[in-house]
């Protein structure tokens, strides 16, 4: 496939939308999610944890996920 | 990692247990459409004592009556931590609970449509909702999520 540039994220391609409430839709997802955990497997510390808000949750999750990449790239 | 069937035996319970719930996030994409990889299960909860005490119900039903469940409480999550992360004892993957978002976002506010998956009725947030909840959120992922909602699905922005 060659490059293609835009100037701008709005411009963008978006993903192919698929038929809204279609069962097969989260069947897809969890596929691909299957494939992202073997290319990037993420443990979970078992139990409860609290936070002020989404946006701190979120921030947890990302280092969560770039902790699992520090540890797949140094082969661990 | 979260499957569809852990997926599906989850929200069945919920259902079975009658927690007040809608489920957000990328799963809640994935229903409406737009597929993305769904590591774990964001779900908007009521924060009521009652739906709170469903909740941990469905939860040690669930995971063997693992006690940290006890640790999910209406005061906290209606309170000064409106957001847990429940990670059950396999430590595969985590159910994100959500009580507030903002000023803007609670139970009672979130739209929802339901999904037949597999005979389990499921309660997902509307495209619009989403895009409500993602816009202004701190990663830039939510916000290319949000521009996404708002190009396919013909959102106004307000």
């Amino acid at each position: 496939m060659g490059v293609r540039k835009f100037r701008s994220v709005e411009e963008m391609p978006g993903l192919q939308r698929r038929q809204p409430l279609d069962p097969e839709n989260l069947r897809q997802a969890f596929g691909l999610a299957s494939l992202a955990a073997g290319l990037l497997p993420i443990r979970y510390t078992p139990g409860v944890r609290k936070f002020r808000s989404w946006d701190e949750a979120l921030l947890s999750r990302e280092e969560r996920a770039r902790s699992a990449r520090r540890l797949r790239r140094d082969g661990f | 990692m979260m499957n569809l069937e852990e997926a599906k035996r989850i929200l069945a319970v919920f259902a079975r247990e009658g927690v007040e719930y809608v489920v957000v996030g990328s799963m809640a994409m994935a229903a409406q459409g737009l597929i993305r990889a769904t590591r774990d299960l964001d779900v908007f909860v009521s924060a009521s004592a009652a739906n709170v005490e469903r909740l941990r119900r469905a939860l040690k039903s669930l995971f063997d009556d693992d006690p940290n469940v006890d640790q999910i409480r209406a005061e906290d999550l209606a309170g000064d931590y409106p957001a847990i992360e429940y990670a059950p004892p396999k430590g595969e993957y985590s159910i994100d609970l959500l009580a507030r978002l903002g000023q803007a976002f609670r139970y009672e506010t979130i739209e929802y449509e339901e999904i037949d998956l597999d005979g389990v009725r499921v309660r997902v947030a509307t495209p619009t909702m989403l895009y409500r909840m993602k816009r202004d959120t701190v990663r830039p992922q939510d916000r290319l999520d949000a521009e996404v909602l708002r190009r396919e699905f013909g959102l106004k922005v307000e």
